[in-house]
Order: structure tokens, then sequence, then C-alpha cells
């Protein structure tokens, strides 16, 4: 499965980063969000969820018709 | 002289979403100054409503309006937006201006700010707190404010514009007067105090810079490679001095008050001080009980919003702690759940001014806890509570809290 960012909607809240360091961090020039890899594995699922919904921007979204 | 942002008389607006109420008055007797936003809900003021008080404003209750207020700065500008209204305020860098010029001092201090830069600071952090707290341990008394809440925050900001700790209590000295005077005369001469010392401050660091938020804004360099101009440089450490301090401070005061009253709260972190994610986790949460920031728009120009007209001018507050407790937004909002999963806070605002030092506060608070909870597992309020000790505003909180174990 697979995560993408909206960067012109990303506030750098860093919530992503607190609830799922595995998939996500931010950058150090404009602490916005970096997801070096999208496609994350099937049992960081329900993490990678719970980043998307606590994104107070609503940056997050889990990439459509992208399953493993 | 022409004043240019004075609200029009509120002829526009209907007398249903009219409502009598004054954010700065406490009844008396009051413990918890959030309470009086939480009354106007339990009450059923119309989700948006006008007062006339402190030269009439408009109030949102609603989440996504509160949102909006954040996000739209189209229609809601951060420019010129004192409560009452007061011309010229000062232009704090980068609060006070709208996108796209925000974002230029806005993309000058981000790195010094990002979670990386933050938890680059964190062995000096816990060296102050466990050095203030250690202080005071063996006394099995303090006042919260006085001895921590205060302190802390201001030492801080000392170390991040790279003064040395031994100019704390002028700071304090400062910013005392500045959050709690009343008298006009002290205010005024405050002001001039707290510019006097910044102007010295960054023509110093102007001659010798070193690695500080103080030296980075006055040697950065704008788009034509001229230094910033000076006033915004001083405006902008203002902002940096007088945001990160009373905000830290009642907030801190809040959570120690709900610590001191709850034992489960206590051990629940007690049991997380080797996981500070848990740890950061649960901390969201009394980021979201515990919002005391009540921020202020102004109306940029004539429109309908939600079917209600807005005018130029007109002023509008967004409390962030009814949009916290949006029961359209949070499942059972009035309940402190340590383990809530989706928690949308907007404590530290949202969209392009969303609070810079959001990660710096939680950190020092995160801190503060953990330092607090090793020397001092088990404290209880102390009988002896001050009398009318809580305030309004636009940061609300507490003048005292006595603590004891
Ligand atoms: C718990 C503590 C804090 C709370 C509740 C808080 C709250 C807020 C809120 C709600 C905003 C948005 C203002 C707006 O939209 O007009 C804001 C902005 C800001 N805060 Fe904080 N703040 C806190 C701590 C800090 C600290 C520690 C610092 C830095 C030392 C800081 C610096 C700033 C700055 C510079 C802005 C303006 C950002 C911009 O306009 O782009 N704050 N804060
Ligand atoms: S939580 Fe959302 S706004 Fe914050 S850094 Fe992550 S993606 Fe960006």
């Amino acid at each position: 499965m697979k995560v993408v960012a909206n960067l012109n909607v990303c506030q750098g809240h860093a919530r992503c980063e607190d609830i799922c360091p595995e998939v996500f961090s931010t950058d150090a020039i404009e602490g916005k969000v970096v997801i070096e890899n999208p496609e994350f594995p099937p049992e960081l699922e329900e993490k990678v969820r719970l980043a998307v919904r606590n994104c107070p921007e609503g940056a997050l979204r889990i990439a459509k018709g992208a399953k493993a | 002289m022409t004043l240019h942002w004075q609200p029009s008389a509120p002829e526009h607006v209907p007398p249903e979403l009219m409502v009598d109420f004054d954010f700065f008055k406490i009844p008396e007797g009051l413990k918890d100054p959030a309470q009086i936003w939480h009354g106007l809900v339990r009450d059923g003021a119309p989700p948006i409503f006008y007062t006339p008080h402190n030269g009439g404003h408009w109030v949102f209750l609603k989440y996504d309006d509160i949102v909006e207020g954040y996000r739209d700065f189209e229609k809601f500008s951060t420019y010129q937006t004192p409560i009452p209204p007061i011309e010229p305020f000062p232009v704090v860098m980068p609060q006070g201006v709208d996108p796209p010029e925000h974002t230029v001092f806005r993309m000058l201090l981000a790195p010094m700010f990002t979670p990386l830069a933050v938890r680059r600071m964190t062995e000096h952090l816990q060296q102050r707190a466990e050095k203030l707290i250690a202080g005071f341990a063996d006394k099995g008394e303090c006042d919260f404010i006085a001895d921590y809440a205060s302190i802390f925050p201001t030492s801080t900001f000392l170390e991040l514009f790279g003064l040395p700790q031994e100019r704390l209590p002028e700071f304090l000295a400062l910013s005392e007067v500045f959050f709690r005077s009343t008298d006009p005369d002290a205010r005024a001469q405050n002001l001039n105090d707290i510019y006097a010392v910044l102007e010295d401050l960054f023509r110093e660091k102007e001659r010798n810079p070193g690695n500080d938020i103080a030296s980075t804004i006055v040697t950065a360099r704008d788009a034509d490679g001229n230094q910033h101009k000076w006033i915004d440089i001083l405006n902008c450490g203002f902002l940096l001095f007088v945001a990160g301090l009373d905000t830290v401070t009642n907030t801190m005061t809040y959570v120690w008050r709900y610590l001191a009253t709850t034992p489960e709260a206590r051990a629940y972190f007690r049991s997380k001080l080797d996981d500070p994610q848990a740890f950061l986790m649960a901390i969201e949460e009394l980021m979201r009980i515990n919002a005391v920031s009540n921020i202020y728009r102004r109306v940029t120009h004539d429109f309908e919003y939600k079917g209600i007209r807005f005018k130029r001018n007109d002023r509008i507050i967004l409390p962030n702690t009814v949009a916290n407790r949006d029961p359209s937004i949070f499942s059972n909002p009035q309940s402190i759940d340590l383990d809530r999963k989706v928690n949308n806070h907007v404590t530290f605002g949202v969209g392009p001014h969303r609070c810079i030092g959001s990660h710096l506060a939680k950190r020092e608070i995160m801190i503060s806890m953990q330092e607090w909870l090793k020397h001092i597992p088990d404290f209880e309020l102390a009988p002896d509570q001050a009398e009318a000790s809580v305030f309004g505003g636009s940061v609300m909180g507490f003048t005292s809290l006595k603590l004891r174990w």
C-alpha cells in the first residue's frame, strides 16, 4: 500500500511523524512531511491510517488502487 | 489622525445573533477560566454570534468555522487584530501579516523550530528542568507558577536567543508586567523597556553573531541581499519573546493542576517514563483539553459567510478550547482519554500560522513532566489556594497554583 502527502497543504504539525516514525519524518528546512518509502508494509497499515486521520491539515492520503 | 482598522457600528448584526459576553470577565469563584467559553455553548449561544463588549467582536463556536477562520486568510486576516481595537498595533513577524508576505519570516524561522532542531535541545532542556525541580523537591511544597512554570519557558527563551541565564530575573520582570499589569502607564513603559532590550540584543548579535535565533534573524538577507527592515527584526524578536512564555506557563499550570488531582494520570505517565512516543501521544490529549489561546482575526472585506453578513474590520475570536470539545469532531469531548486515537485539536492553530513553537512547547512540557515525576512522583493541591487566581483574555490561565507532596 502507498501513502502520499500534499505538501501545499502540509503545515508541519509532525503528528504523522509522532505516530508512525517508521514511515513519516519532517525535513530540516521547513519542517514539512517527508515520506522516504511511500510503499509501506501491511504490518504498518494501522499506524499509517492513524497518522492519516490525525493530520490536522488533511494533507495525507492512502493512494487508491495501490494495493500491494 | 485617520483610524484605518476600527470596526464599524454593528448595524449589520441581527438581534438574534447578539450575546452579552465579555471574555475578560471571570465570574466570582470560577476555578477554570475556559469554562466561560464552555458556559456559552451549554447556554445555547448561536454557533456564530456577536458581542458588543471589548469594541465589539464575533465569536466562532464550531470546529469547522474556527478552522476556516485560521485557513482562509483572504477573508480572515491576522493584520491589525487586537481586541479591543488599538492602532497602530505592532506588526509582529510573522504572525501579524498574511501570506505571501508572511512566508518571508516564517521561512527564516522554520529551520530553528523543526522537530529535528527541537530534539537537539533535549539535553539542555532536561538539565534546566532537573536543576529547577531539585531546588525545591525537598521542601515538600511550591507555588508551581512562581517556582517553575514561569521560569522554565523564560530560561528557554534566553537559551534560544543566545543570552546568559544570569539575565533571567530581568526577563521575568519584563514579562510579569507585560502579561499581568493592567496599568496603562506601566504597560506603555514596559513595551519601551522590552524594545530597548531587543534593540541592544540585536545590535550586539549583529556585531558578534553566534549560533542562536537572534543572530540568525539579524544576519539574514532578503531576496535582494539586504538585511530585513530593522522594525521587522525587532517585532519578530518581540513575538518570539511573548509567544512562548504565557502560553507555556498556563498550559503547564493546567496540566499540573490536573495531575495533582488525578492519581491515575500520574500513574499513567509514570508508567510511560521509558516510552517517549507513548508519553507524547498522551500529552496530545492534554494539549486538546487545555487549550489556553483564544486567537483573533480581522475581516478583510464585506462578505457573507454561512448566511451571516460580515463587514470589513469586524473582529473575530477563535476560541480553541471550544473547537477542541466540539462533539461533531471528538467522541466524549469533555472527558480526558489519555489513549485517544484520533485527536485533531487546534491548540496550536492550523493553516499558515500554525504555531511554529508547537514542537518546542510540547517538548518543554514533556521534559518537565518527566523530570518532575522522577523527583516528585506524587503531589496534591495545597489547601490554601489563593483567591481569585484565574484570568481570561487572549491567553487564559492562573496567577498561582500551590502544590504540596
Ligand atoms: C503551549 C504553548 C503554546 C500555545 C498554546 C501556542 C499557540 C499558538 C497559536 C494558536 C498560534 C497561531 C496564531 C494565529 O493563527 O494567529 C501560535 C503561533 C505562533 N507561536 Fe505559539 N503557542 C505556544 C508556544 C509557543 C512557543 C514556545 C513559541 C516559540 C518560542 C511560539 C511561537 C509562536 C510563533 C512565532 C507564532 C506565529 C507563527 C506564524 O504566524 O507563522 N509559540 N501559537
Ligand atoms: S501531520 Fe499533516 S500537516 Fe503535519 S507534518 Fe504530517 S502531513 Fe504535514
